[in-house]
């Protein structure tokens, strides 16, 4: 059994630039995703029942059933409705929708945690609702969660190798084709692993720092 | 309405194989997790640095990365061909070590310190505070926790669909090939899934009140992230 | 300014405020004190719909809360309110949280309402922390800009939920003077308290609750070195 990684070599560029495709897609759906989630949230918390119910059901179905299974019933469930969507389009579909369910509670988490105090100085200013909502609880409330939401970065940046079942040319894709090309299995497999751990640990990593700066205000919190 | 019943059951058969591997490799992994919660615990390096690198490796890398390693190393590295069934099960074993491994120290670690300091007090050996004093309030903590691995380790077994097992995920790709219907066959998965989810939700409520009233009223309060359902 | 009607507030089972009738006139000061419990900060918290009314009235510059929602928005705009625990927006500095409600509420252009904020963070004497956050300020500091954030509203009343209560003593002095500069400037105040020396001085009228009703009201004058009832005489004679 002997290891040859200099077989790689001539890969690598290929590699970083499928790296460079998880992460595109990850950002991605991670935005679309993180901002369905708000409005989910949002949905779910309403007074009107039945919003409330479709936004329960939906955070229930994405969380409790496999990626795989959503990702393949978007791929080929919806062209039977005539919608026929290519690989990248269904996977960033599959992953938002699947991302945004996770966040919805996630960011439930963070308004909870926003003292009822300054919802009710909101509403003693004068304040409307949306303005309460998106001007005075809805920075606390992400700052509260950040953490988890990096987390949450994190995972769906791993999750997203299943994109590569569909054929999306993201890092899991090019490391197979590579292992098909030069039957290195190992020695593949073990830097395709390298670059998401790498790449997971400083996503982690440059978001502490970041959280410093991004919530200045939050100094002694 | 033959055909559907013919097709739900045909997928209900794939389910308790799904059921079949993540019971194996639910009970392997936990067995390995628990081990390894220990050893980082463990006050002696050479245990601690080995379970906290394994940790911290399989959690970063993807399950798929991971089941591929399986499936192609281990015949590369030891000579054996595996079954389907059991790369899937050393993989989804491997990968639950390593969550349960965080879910059992986040626990253990949970439980108040002066728990095992009065049982040391009072005379017991470490094998007896641990199993005795230390475990049974550590497991009370952690079944949301353990309730959420247990739902992700279901959803992760639809991976082992990719190398060739057929499970549920699997079967139901196959049946949509035969019928030309992706929208009802993935959708019946969906939904088998889903009560299999709930299914464990609910067994894992029952746990949560039928374990509370030895602590007090109260629930313990954590804040531990390993300790959240959502497990990631 | 404020007519309270035979109000009554119960949550639940339990009712917190029996049968309310009290009545502020324009420029005056009044303080509410009682034990706790007694349902002081309940009856202050319904003034401007942040509890809502079991059944009674309260009308407040003409205006009947209860009436609909446009009236509680329209109150909510003339009353203004300090909380205990302060409740400033953690995520703006002193400045920002003085002209949000302005900006959003009366519609003031941005510049007018940070001109209009300077003045108020000047006369509370906070001036240089405009650009402060509030986890940099001390509570009394927080306080402050508190009272200056609902000042910027220009409402025709305020009101102060135990202002001083979650301070440290030597605090306690910098928002009561704030307090008592307002109240010489004419303010209409309705002011839940534990401070009595600041109820002694500064109110026109003191207003003793206990147990969800008003015992006794009166001139501060009176109601400290006379009280009638024999609750108020027990409740004094714990506090001073």
């Amino acid at each position: 059994m002997n290891l040859y990684f200099g077989d790689i070599l001539p890969y690598m560029g290929q590699l970083l630039t499928a790296l460079g495709v998880s992460l595109g897609i990850t950002v991605a759906s991670f935005v679309i995703g993180g901002v369905l989630s708000i409005a989910v949230y949002a949905g779910k918390a309403s007074s009107i029942k039945l919003l409330s119910l479709l936004c329960t059901g939906y955070i229930g179905l994405f969380r409790n059933t496999p990626l795989l299974v959503q990702i393949y019933l978007i791929y080929f469930g919806l062209p039977v409705f005539g919608i026929n969507l290519d690989v990248f389009q269904a996977s960033l579909i599959a992953l938002s929708l699947n991302n945004a369910s996770y966040c919805a509670e996630i960011v439930r988490g963070g308004f909870n945690s926003v003292p009822r105090g300054l919802v009710e100085a909101g509403e003693a200013l004068g304040l409307d609702r949306w303005t309460v909502f998106t001007r005075v609880t809805l920075t606390p409330a992400l700052r509260a969660v950040y953490p988890s939401l990096v987390n949450q970065f994190v995972h769906l940046f791993l999750t997203s190798s299943l994109a590569s079942i569909i054929g999306l040319p993201e890092l899991m894709h090019a490391i197979l084709e590579i292992n098909s090309q030069t039957y290195r299995s190992i020695e593949v497999l073990a830097i395709g692993a390298l670059l998401y751990f790498a790449s997971g640990f400083l996503i982690s990593l440059i978001a502490r720092v970041g959280e410093r700066f991004l919530f200045r205000w939050a100094v002694n919190v | 309405m033959d055909a559907f019943i013919e097709q739900a059951l045909g997928l209900l058969g794939a389910a308790g194989w799904t059921l079949l591997l993540c019971l194996t490799s639910g009970v392997a992994g936990t067995a390995f997790g628990f081990v390894l919660g220990l050893m980082q615990i463990s006050k002696n390096p050479a245990l601690r640095w080995p379970a906290v690198v394994y940790v911290t490796v399989v959690r970063g890398i993807p399950v798929l990365l991971l089941i591929f390693f399986v499936y192609f190393g281990v015949p590369l590295l030891l000579g054996v061909n595996l079954e389907p069934f059991f790369t899937g099960f050393v993989s989804l074993a491997l990968v639950g070590a390593a969550y349960t491994g965080e879910i059992f120290r986040g626990a253990i670690q949970a439980v108040p310190r002066g728990q095992s300091e009065a049982a040391t007090a009072l005379g017991l050996n470490a094998a007896d505070t641990m199993f005795r004093v230390i475990l049974p309030q550590a497991l009370r903590i952690a079944v949301p926790a353990g309730t959420g691995f247990l739902i992700n380790l279901v959803k992760d077994s639809s991976l082992i669909g990719i190398i060739g097992f057929v499970e549920l995920t699997r079967a139901a790709k196959i049946l949509s090939n035969l019928t030309l219907d992706p929208l009802g066959a993935f959708l019946m998965a969906a939904v088998i899934y889903f009560f299999i989810s709930f299914a464990i939700s609910r067994v894992g409520a029952l746990l949560e009140r039928r374990l509370t009233p030895q602590f007090g009223a109260r629930k313990p309060r954590v804040d531990d992230p390993a300790l959240t359902p959502t497990g990631h | 300014m404020i007519t309270i009607q035979n109000l009554h507030k119960s949550f639940g089972d339990l009712e917190v405020l029996q049968g309310i009738d009290l009545q502020i006139d324009p420029h005056e000061v009044v303080c509410v004190i009682g034990p706790s419990g007694s349902g002081k900060s309940t009856l202050l918290r319904c003034v401007n719909g942040l509890e809502t009314i079991t059944s009674g009235s309260i009308v407040v510059d003409g205006i009947d809360i209860g009436a609909s929602k446009n009236n509680l928005a329209a109150v909510r705009r003339e009353v203004g309110m300090v909380f205990q625990s302060f409740n400033l927006f953690p995520h703006m500095t002193a400045l920002e949280n003085v002209i949000l409600a302005p900006t959003r509420v009366r519609k003031l252009s941005k510049s007018e309402a940070v001109e209009r904020a300077e003045k108020l963070l000047a006369r509370v004497g906070l001036a240089d922390k405009r650009d402060s956050y509030p986890a940099q300020l001390s509570g009394g500091q927080q306080q402050r800009v508190a009272i200056a954030r609902a000042l910027a509203m220009e409402p025709r009343v305020m009101l102060f939920d135990e202002p001083t209560s979650a301070l440290d003593p030597e605090i306690v002095g910098e928002v009561l003077d704030t307090m008592r500069a307002l109240a010489d400037e004419g303010m209409t105040m309705m002011v839940v308290t534990h401070e009595m020396g600041f109820a002694r001085e500064v109110s026109d009228r003191t207003v003793f609750m206990d147990k969800g009703q008003i015992v006794e009201i009166g001139a501060p004058a009176d109601l400290f070195s006379r009280p009638q009832h024999p609750r108020t005489q027990d409740f004094l004679n714990k506090v001073l």
